[in-house]
């Protein structure tokens, strides 16, 4: 008799769900050590994994998504490892308050074609350290290198004692199952990171989710800045890994005083800016014509195919090319997230118009990612820090490393970076393990002096005004 | 360290355990039951068991593996609805079968 859809999708759950009972047992030192092995069989795997990534979905550069994996396996893991998950997490005499960390239940990791195994090792490292089961949904494009990384965690994570069935994968190819799991009322958090269809498919599940769709990265070079330094910078950021991840700059904003030398430091450093004509062509293979969005063509592709699918020549060596726009929608294509070693570049006649500038490309589809600014003025820094809508502004830093964290900043390492209610997230953050708990307060009585001496019956007195109320709150304290 | 006892009366199975119900420890735990079962229906000559009720005590145990949920399950699966019970359980031990979605089906005590 055939297996249905419904059959297999319940089966699955049941498997995760045995297993979150399972490890609800777990404490501290038996979590921390299956969180250790994985770590290391997941850093341990990074050539390979890499490759296999680089080789199955023939986007990016194999070298940089061994550094990919590292962030996903040992950064994490360093960030994670003294963490308490496990029981009483604070203990507060003073308020009385104790808080204990209790695991969710199954976790749905939907993991994007871009950065495949990275994001699948730490989405199981943070789910195992908060003794979540984990069930993994691979973009189809990267969908046995995702695999491999699971097994290769599970395997390490069996042989540390972990439950059985705590890492799972769903085959890739049907998303009528993979929507089906989702929705499934035992999952108890959904863990999207991809496409703008999977991420609002999780939201529109039902289940609680955080979900991370595009960006649109501005980067905002000021007259106070270091300009070969931020070129330089900007440069690492966006040919990692052939700019692949969703933190990459997309548009760089200057004004129209530091044009030249800003022009003249991407050319020095072998960047070619297109020709009108050449925009034209390369809009045409990067852009999907109509709704707006990259064309997979080119993700995570060289300057040189790049070249060759838009049918121009550019000068040999060349790391990224820039696209001088006018403006910012649906007029100009590569005012748009293009996750390729393509930047749009804009110049403006002063300081308020190119901060205008970077609010329309902030608002055009990356409302709550990420943002740059290259300043070494601190009230410059601020003020556009308090305009845009970016869960991370990076300073001075190259946004792709920048915003993950971990090696630039102290923020949290992460492959999945909160983007705020603008992103429909519930938080800014760059979601780790502590995003992974449900924390229990135990409230011991302290009382409220100020309320309880208070005579409670001006509360019923009409005449009492907020004024009066306010100084009898305060009265003797 | 699994220890487990089966006694049969009547037709009530009674099977207790004590200790730390790990996976490994649930292979051979699975053994004995099936050993235990397989006992009453060659001795009922039945391949069924329609009128016997399992009884499982875990008023000893402190740990148990997903493998022990699945056991259990499958026993439950093996008599008539409501002829299964577990008796004697550690809270921490029914928050396991609360959390697996199992404490109703499998009347846990």
């Amino acid at each position: 008799m055939e297996v249905t859809n419904v059959e297999r999708a319940d089966e699955l759950i049941r498997k995760a769900i045995f297993a979150a009972a399972e490890f609800q047992q777990f404490n501290q030192e038996q979590t921390d050590k299956v969180v250790e092995a994985v770590y290391k069989a997941g850093l341990n795997a990074r050539i390979s994994l890499a490759k296999m990534a680089t080789e199955e979905t023939g986007m990016g550069i194999w070298e940089h998504k061994v550094w990919k994996n590292v962030i996903g396996t040992q950064l994490v893991y360093e960030s994670i490892k003294n963490e308490k998950t496990v029981g009483i997490i604070s203990d507060d005499p003073i308020t009385g308050i104790t808080e204990i960390a209790q695991p969710l239940g199954p976790v749905f990791a939907v993991t994007p074609v871009t950065n495949p195994t990275s994001t699948a090792m730490y989405k199981i490292l943070i789910a195992l350290k908060t003794r979540n089961p984990i069930i993994i949904s691979a973009h189809r494009g990267a969908a046995k290198c995702t695999a491999e990384a699971a097994r290769i965690c599970y395997e390490a994570a069996m042989a540390a004692g972990a439950p059985e069935d705590c890492i799972q994968m769903i085959p890739s190819g049907s998303r009528e199952f993979t929507q089906m799991v989702m929705a499934h009322p035992k999952i108890a958090l959904i863990l999207a990171t991809g496409g703008t269809g999977l991420v609002k498919a999780a939201y529109s599940s039902g289940n609680p989710a955080i979900g991370v769709g595009p960006g649109n990265v501005p980067v905002f070079i000021d007259e106070s800045a270091d300009i070969p330094f931020a070129v330089s910078n900007i440069l690492s950021s966006k040919t990692f890994d052939n700019g692949t991840i969703c933190a990459s700059e997309q548009s760089i904003v200057v004004v129209d005083k530091i044009e030249q030398k800003v022009k003249e430091e991407f050319e020095n450093q072998h960047c070619y800016f297109l020709t009108n004509e050449e925009i034209k062509k390369v809009e045409k293979i990067a852009v999907v014509e109509g709704a707006m969005t990259m064309n997979p063509l080119v993700v995570g592709q060289s300057v040189d195919t790049i070249a060759r699918l838009a049918g121009i020549t550019v000068p040999e060596g060349t790391k990224i090319l820039l696209a001088k726009l006018a403006g910012v929608g649906k007029d100009y294509p590569l005012s748009h997230e293009v996750l390729a070693p393509i930047l749009a570049f804009y110049s403006c006649k002063d300081y308020n118009a190119a901060i205008n500038i970077c609010l329309d490309l902030n608002y055009l589809g990356g409302i709550g990612h990420s943002a740059g600014i290259y300043a070494n003025d601190e009230r410059v820094i601020m003020e556009f820090s308090q305009l845009i809508n970016a869960g991370r502004i990076v300073v001075n830093t190259p946004t792709s490393q920048g915003a993950v964290g971990g090696t630039f900043n102290l923020l949290v390492p992460s492959l999945t970076l909160g983007c705020g209610t603008g992103g429909k997230n519930i938080t800014t953050e760059n979601i780790t393990a502590r995003h992974l708990i449900n924390v229990q307060r135990v409230c011991r009585r302290r009382i409220n002096h100020k309320f309880m001496d208070a005579d409670q019956r001006m509360y019923f007195d009409e005449n009492c005004t907020e004024a009066v109320l306010k100084l009898e709150y305060h009265k003797n304290h | 360290m699994l220890k487990s006892d089966y006694n049969k009366s009547e037709k009530v199975l009674t099977c207790a355990f004590t200790g730390h119900l790990d996976t490994n420890s649930c292979i051979i735990l699975n053994n004995e039951v099936n050993a235990a079962i397989d006992i009453i229906k060659s001795a009922d000559n039945t391949a069924t068991l329609t009128d016997t009720t399992i009884i499982f005590d875990v008023s000893g145990v402190s740990y148990i593996a997903s493998s022990f949920i699945r056991i259990c399950v499958n026993m439950a699966r093996q008599v008539p609805k409501g002829n299964f019970s577990m008796i004697n359980c550690d809270p921490f031990i029914k928050k396991t079968f609360i959390i697996a979605g199992l404490d109703e089906l499998l009347k846990v005590k």
